[in-house]
């Protein structure tokens, strides 16, 4: 275990020196993955001025999903970069991934310490900005079961998008290409979990509740944290299955991941 | 002007031939339109009509701006400076053409497949599902089609005068890409621009970014009229020339400091 662990902390600090190599040019990718953020937030908080709420919700309460969901993207997109579907499919293209099989330790590792894109840093620092402004807006009473809930929720999305970009990866095994497709699930998710749900038509919200069960990771825990009151009449628990839901779909991932790799028959490049 | 159009002829094939990518880009970009446009009308509520925008126009709105995010290669376009860094550039400036006119006429053909594949189509595919809006007289159909090249041009202009920073820096990855954020902003791509606040919009109408999409969806949806519409494709005409002479200025600069290696 501590050899994996120091194995792991050696791969990323070779990521690390080389991304500070180019001084000037890592601050702008900094602020380019800070600036995505805060312009789309911004957008939105000044056309609220004109518009007041969407679907009901004040800025502050969309500040809230909209801030954890980014925090949580952004974390994602550092730790589980190596697995991001268009770089890990010209891995696959090229014959690196062949590479790493040859070495004697673990492969999904090794995929983990293949890239870790400081620059999320940026986006991270940004979402935990707006998530500051969520709480300073509304008026939610934090209890300290929600205090202890927070985090929870935080790490089950990031579970939850790390399996999708595992999915992703997995599926390069056999498409070789990167499909694109896979973005809806990914950068379309975590663009349709920044607004309360109840905004979408019902195909698309019944989707993102029994396919890909996004809604448990956003929406509900949002409900019981601002006392908000379910439009939907789901049974109160709903809101505490975040959990379930972000390990469960990076689990059902990773056992994916694992079927992909035994079935895995190389370019030959 | 034969060598203009072959150029063109065989980026447009090119263009044409990633099939699976085309797919694959709609699907994406008819995704991202139905959410856009479910917060639209989240936002909308119960108002018919906000800042001269109907709710319909509102959503007609999300579907131009998907429709034009391949045709301006809205998310990132670094060819010249990947020809930079490759040294592929030493050949290109050899050529017997303008640099600047032999990217132009490749984007055109870019342009003009992306136009058909994946413009037309996410408009064709809105139609089947939500109410949205037509330009309704011959002028305005006109104007419209007249806006779309400009802004085409206008991008093009704009996105080669940034790939030129590749001639002062190793790595201008990071630098097109805060540009190209910014762009998404100030270009009303994020909303309608009519929807900020005054000094909002006035701020961005100090930059070219406006003339592009925003002046497109506002003359789609007959936002502006008479001289205002004269005045809206003349700004556009006007930004085209400002950022080509940019452009001839930068690159003569930069020429004279690139070292190709050899091997």
């Amino acid at each position: 275990m501590w050899r994996v662990l120091d194995l792991y902390r050696r791969l990323l600090a070779v990521q690390i020196r080389a991304q500070l190599q180019y001084r000037i040019a890592f601050w702008f990718d900094l602020l380019g993955t800070a600036g995505i953020t805060t312009l789309e937030f911004g957008t939105l908080a000044l056309i609220l001025q004109r518009f007041e709420n969407v679907g009901g919700w004040k800025l502050g309460e969309v500040a809230f999903l909209y801030g954890l969901i980014d925090m949580a993207f952004g974390t994602m997109d550092m730790l589980f970069s190596g697995f991001d579907p268009p770089f890990f499919g010209q891995q696959v293209r090229q014959g690196r991934f062949d590479q790493l099989l040859l070495r004697p330790v673990n492969i999904t590792l090794q995929v983990l310490g293949s890239r870790f894109e400081m620059r999320r840093l940026g986006r991270i620092a940004q979402g935990g900005l707006i998530v500051g402004a969520a709480l300073a807006l509304t008026k939610a009473h934090w209890t300290l079961a929600k205090v202890i809930y927070l985090p929870v929720v935080f790490v089950s999305q990031v579970s939850f998008f790390g399996g999708l970009f595992i999915v992703g990866a997995t599926i390069t095994f056999w498409t070789v290409e990167s499909i694109e497709v896979i973005n809806i699930f990914t950068y379309g998710g975590n663009e349709m979990m920044c607004y309360p749900m109840h905004v979408y038509p019902d195909w698309m919200r019944r989707f993102f509740t029994f396919v890909v069960p996004a809604i448990f990771l956003n929406y509900y825990p949002a409900l019981y944290f601002l006392d908000k009151p379910d439009p939907f009449n789901m049974p109160p628990f709903v809101s505490f299955l975040a959990p379930v839901a972000g390990l469960g779909v990076l689990v059902a991932a990773l056992a994916f991941w694992r079927f992909g790799i035994r079935h895995y028959a190389s370019t030959g490049s | 002007m034969r060598l203009f159009w072959e150029l063109a002829k065989l980026s447009f094939q090119r263009q044409l031939t990633y099939r699976a990518a085309t797919l694959a880009g709609l699907a994406t970009n008819f995704f991202f339109g139905i959410l856009r446009a479910s917060v639209l009308m989240g936002l909308y509520g119960a108002r018919p009509e906000v800042a001269g925008i109907s709710l319909a126009g509102a959503v007609t709105y999300t579907g131009l701006t998907q429709a034009v995010i391949a045709f301006l290669s809205f998310f990132g376009w670094s060819e010249v400076m990947n020809s930079v860094y490759s040294g592929e550039i030493g050949s290109d400036l050899l050529k017997p053409m303008n640099f600047f006119t032999f990217w132009l006429a490749k984007d055109l053909g870019r342009a003009v497949a992306n136009f058909f594949t994946r413009g037309l189509t996410i408009m064709l595919a809105y139609a089947l599902v939500f109410d949205i809006t037509w330009p309704s007289t011959v002028v305005q159909w006109l104007a419209l089609g007249l806006a779309i090249v400009l802004s085409w041009l206008l991008s093009f202009s704009w996105r080669f005068l940034v790939n030129l920073t590749a001639f002062w820096t190793p790595n201008a990855y990071g630098i097109i890409r805060l540009a190209f954020t910014l762009s998404w902003f100030l270009t009303g791509f994020l909303m309608p621009l009519r929807f900020f606040p005054k000094w909002a919009v006035q701020f961005a109408y100090l930059t070219p970014f406006p003339h592009t999409v925003n002046t497109v969806t506002e003359v789609y949806l007959g936002l502006v009229t008479g001289p205002a519409l004269v005045g809206a494709l003349l700004g556009q005409l006007l930004w085209i020339l400002v950022l080509i002479g940019a452009g001839q200025l930068v690159l003569r600069a930069g020429v004279r400091r690139l070292v190709i290696q050899g091997g």
